[in-house]
Order: C-alpha cells, then structure tokens, then sequence
C-alpha cells in the first residue's frame, strides 16, 4: 500500500519514452558518451566562454524541466508521506531565505560580512541536518530500511564543514552536478532497466575524463580574470580558496559538470518521457485528479517559462549582475533535489 | 542524611577540583602590538657551500610570484590551519559535531550489530578515513612538527649536508635585516 502511494504513476508509465522504441541501448550510450566528451573538449578548451554560454542559455530552462518533473513526481494525495513533504517544504523555503539574506543583508549594509565563514558553517550545518531529517522520515517509511546512519553521517560532515566551512560549499558546488546523474539511474531503473547497465558502464567514464581533464589542465597557466565577470566565474569555481591550483583546471572541470547537469534535466530526461509530454498538464498527478488544480498547475508553467524569458532579458541586459542574483535564487532548486531524489530511493 | 552529604561533599569536592584544573591553565601570552603577517608558506633547504665567499638567499620565480600576490591580498594566503585556530568558535562546534557523530555512529553500530549488519562497519571506517584526510587536509602539514626536521641542523652543517623543512616567510615592521629562525630546540627544552 505504501509502495503504491510512493509512486506518483503518471511519471512512471504515462508518457513512457516517447523514442524509447527506435532508440536502442547502444545508440543511447553512444549519445551520451559523445556529449560527455564534447563537454569535457568544450569545457577543457574555451572554459570561460563555455561557462558563459551555457548559464546564459540553459540555466533557465534546466530549472523550468526541474520544477516540471518535480510536479509529476509529486503524489496527487500525500498520505503517509505528508510530514515528510511538510519539512521537504519549510526547509527548502526557510533554506532558501537564509541563503539569500546573507547577500541581501551585506549590500543593504545591514551586516558586515565579518562573520562569513560562521554564517556560512551554519547554513551548511542547517542544509545537513536537514536532509539527515529527510533521510531518516524516508528510512522509517517502510520497516525494511534502517536509515539511522545518516544522523552519524550527517553529524561527521558538519564537524568537517565547520573546520573549513568555505571549501565545503566549494564541495557543494561541485558535488551538486552529479545528482542529476542520479535521478536518470533511479529514472532508467524504472522506466528503461535494459538501458541501466549500458548507463551504469558509461558512468564509469566520468572519473577516467575528470582525471584527464585533471592531469591534462594542473599544468596550464591561471585565467586571466582581469575583468568583473571573468573573476566571478574562477572566484565561484574556487580560484580564491585554492590559490594554488590552475583557475582554468578549476573552472573547466566546473564548466564540464554543469554542461553533464544541463544535459541531464534538458535533454536526457525528456528524451526518456521523463517529464511527460512538455506541454500536457494533465501528465502532473496534481492536475489530473478529480479535486486538482490544472488551472494553477498551468499558469504555474507559463509563469515560469516567463522567468526563463525574463532571465534571458537580464543576463542580455546584465550578465554579471544577473549571474549573481540568479545562483543565490537557484539555491532552492538544488535543495528541491533532496527530497525528490530520495522519494525515489 | 549521611547520602546526602556524601553526595554534597563529593559535589562539592568536584567543584573544588574545577579551581585546580583551571589554576593549571597557562596565562595567555600577552598579543604583540603588531603582528608579523604570513605570506608564504612553502619549504626550505639549508646547504652548505665550502666555495662560496657569501650567504646567498635563492627563491623561485613561482614563489616569488606567490609572495607579491600574497602582499597584495595582505594575509588572503594565511594557511586553513591558522585560521581554524583563530577561530575557537569553529572548533569547538566541530569538536561538538565530531562527538555527536561518534555518539550516534555507536548507537547505530549496536543496532547494526544486532543485525550482524556487517556494512555498518564498512561505513565507520570509510567515515574514519574521510575524518582522516579532511583532517591531513586542514592542518595541511600532517605528520610531525616542523621543528623534528631542524633537529639534525648542528650535525649537517658539520657534516656539509643539506638539510630540509617548512618554512613561512613573513613580513615584519621595521627595517631590521632578513632573519632565519630556527625552530632548534636543546635536549631541555624539547616537548
């Protein structure tokens, strides 16, 4: 019964990969495989420049293909699971707040920055233990899981986060890309298994390229960041907390993950039926029962494909401004990640 | 009666014994009205030259570069390690969360144990030996103190050998000459 409520079916069978039946499993790795290489080549040779094209193009659209999943994947009735969701929500939304007030409150001279890496220890400390708590509701959702660990676990990391609080949201920024790579195992595990294991060995690739780009990029002199916006890309791909690493191997290797994310939510999900037919709201759980809400459901996506618009204004108007505001405000879909992730677990 | 006061005598006694363990904490050295800022922290070789008329001081061009950048940015260079011990806020929470996690981990490892989970133990060690590197990497100079490397400096100079360790260029006011400290220590002094 609880399984069954887990599931939010239109995102399981409703669609079912769209190209499924002409695309076979090695075509399907052979895709991935090149765009991997072609991002690794990209990202390796032209990293600034990359970096810049890809926000200013996907990084809105990625967030609107995020929230549209994430609506499928959320259960028309939440039963069981309704406490979970209650703290899934106040902590994405009371995460994302304290996120952005900390920039907020600095440019508003209301707070100094003096006590940065305190303020920034106890977000990541608060994020943690948050999804400890997620962790352990979803273990205690079925009597097969024990998922007490993640408390220890959760606890360890925090002692790591406040020894060196800045290289842990460093961590973040790098750790967070490959999620996406997660949720297209858990989707292929339910909607293409034949392709799972074929995906699995291609993931296999993924350390070998970053340890390529690694050796290749250590020896290569630092970026030229002699301009506002070029030193905000190294500076967010941590070129001021590892002064003694290649900028340009840091912000390839970032540039590279973020184009495997990109790639992940805008093409390889919808590809496999992922996210339903883009433009039926009625493939959305919430929409499609007899009390829901496909009016608001609707202008919710229409209002959203407003702000990847709008968002394309500001970057044209203001890129580096924009980029700014725009990766304060994407905090939240990173931890919107969280709980749909280990819904799917 | 006689419960209670041996219970108020031994709380008492352990109160009392908080005067002592605090009476055994070191006054704080006064700080210094200037403090000399680190610019550099990178390795030092000391070798002899039986031909040369004079000391000669070589640094490379790479740390030359890190040394004006680190002027620049005036103490951004300042090693994790030395930040984290200025900031005692930061420990403490770490050491607060590190005994949190060894509290939980055993309490998750009974449990485990019960059901000869064996993956349990797995995650412990793998937990230990992240603990470990995160640690290598914080205090960023893992093994022993600096000063063991120095030790052997008498005889090598003696002997016209090099000898090898860490060194941290620093700024200090005034307009003395250049200054080599070596952290030497007699038989006596040593820890």
């Amino acid at each position: 019964m609880e399984r069954a409520e887990n599931i939010s079916v239109a995102g399981w069978s409703a669609p079912r990969a769209r190209v499924g039946w002409r695309v076979s499993a090695k075509v399907f790795a052979a895709i991935l495989l090149a765009g991997a290489f072609t991002s690794a080549a990209l990202a390796s040779w032209l990293p600034l420049q990359m970096s810049i094209a890809t926000v200013f193009l996907f990084a809105g659209p990625h967030n609107w293909f995020e929230a549209r999943y994430f609506l499928m994947r959320l259960p028309a009735r939440f039963g069981r699971s309704r406490n979970f969701f209650v703290v899934a929500f106040a902590g994405i939304f009371l995460l994302t707040l304290g996120y952005i007030s900390f920039p907020a409150l600095y440019y508003a001279n209301l707070w100094s920055g003096a006590n940065w890496p305190t303020a920034i220890a106890t977000w990541n400390s608060a994020l943690l233990l948050w999804i400890a708590a997620l962790i352990v509701m979803r273990g205690r959702q079925t009597s097969r899981r024990d998922w007490f660990w993640a408390l220890p676990v959760a606890f360890t990391l925090c002692a790591v986060n406040w020894l060196a609080p800045d290289l842990f949201s460093l961590a973040i920024v790098y750790v967070h890309p490959l999620i996406a790579l997660w949720f297209l195992d858990r989707h292929l595990r339910r909607t293409k298994p034949e392709w799972l294991s074929v995906y699995r060995r291609c993931l296999l690739v993924l350390p070998v390229l970053l340890l390529g780009m690694l050796w290749q990029l250590s020896r290569t002199p630092s970026l030229a960041d002699d301009n506002g916006l070029f030193w905000r890309i190294t500076q967010h791909a941590g070129a001021e907390l590892l002064p003694n690493v290649s900028s340009h191997m840091l912000v390839s290797t970032h540039v590279f993950l973020e184009m495997l994310h990109y790639g992940v939510w805008i093409v390889a999900l919808p590809l496999i039926g992922a996210s339903g037919a883009i433009w039926k709201v009625n493939t959305i759980p919430l929409a499609r029962r007899t009390s829901g809400f496909p009016k608001l459901i609707g202008a919710f996506l229409v209002i959203g494909l407003f702000a990847v618009a709008l968002l394309w204004v500001g970057f044209s108007a203001n890129y580096s401004a924009m980029r700014d505001v725009y990766f304060a405000v994407a905090v939240a879909h990173v931890m919107a990640e969280a709980p749909f992730l280990l819904r799917m677990i | 009666m006689k419960r209670i006061l041996i219970s108020s005598a031994a709380v008492l006694a352990l109160f009392a014994s908080a005067i002592f363990a605090f009476a055994d904490i070191a006054r704080p050295n006064p700080s210094p009205a200037v403090e000399a800022k680190t610019l550099l922290y990178s390795g030092l070789e000391i070798v002899t030259d039986p031909k040369a008329y004079e000391a000669r001081l070589q640094i490379s061009q790479d740390a030359l570069r890190r040394m004006q950048q680190g002027a620049a940015e005036s103490g951004a260079t300042t090693s994790l390690g030395t930040r984290l011990m200025h900031s005692s806020t930061r420990t403490m929470m770490a050491g607060m969360f590190m005994f949190l996690a060894v509290s939980f981990a055993g309490v998750w490892l009974a449990r485990s144990g019960q059901r000869r989970n064996q993956k349990a133990v797995v995650g412990v060690l793998l937990i230990a030996a992240f603990l470990g590197a995160a640690t290598v990497m914080v205090r960023a100079n893992a093994g022993p103190p600096g000063y063991i490397r120095w030790q052997n400096l008498p005889q090598h100079l003696k002997d016209g050998k090099p000898t090898y360790g860490g060194v941290s260029v620093e700024v200090v006011p005034g307009d003395g000459n250049i200054k080599l400290i070596i952290p030497l220590r007699t038989k006596n002094q040593g820890e």
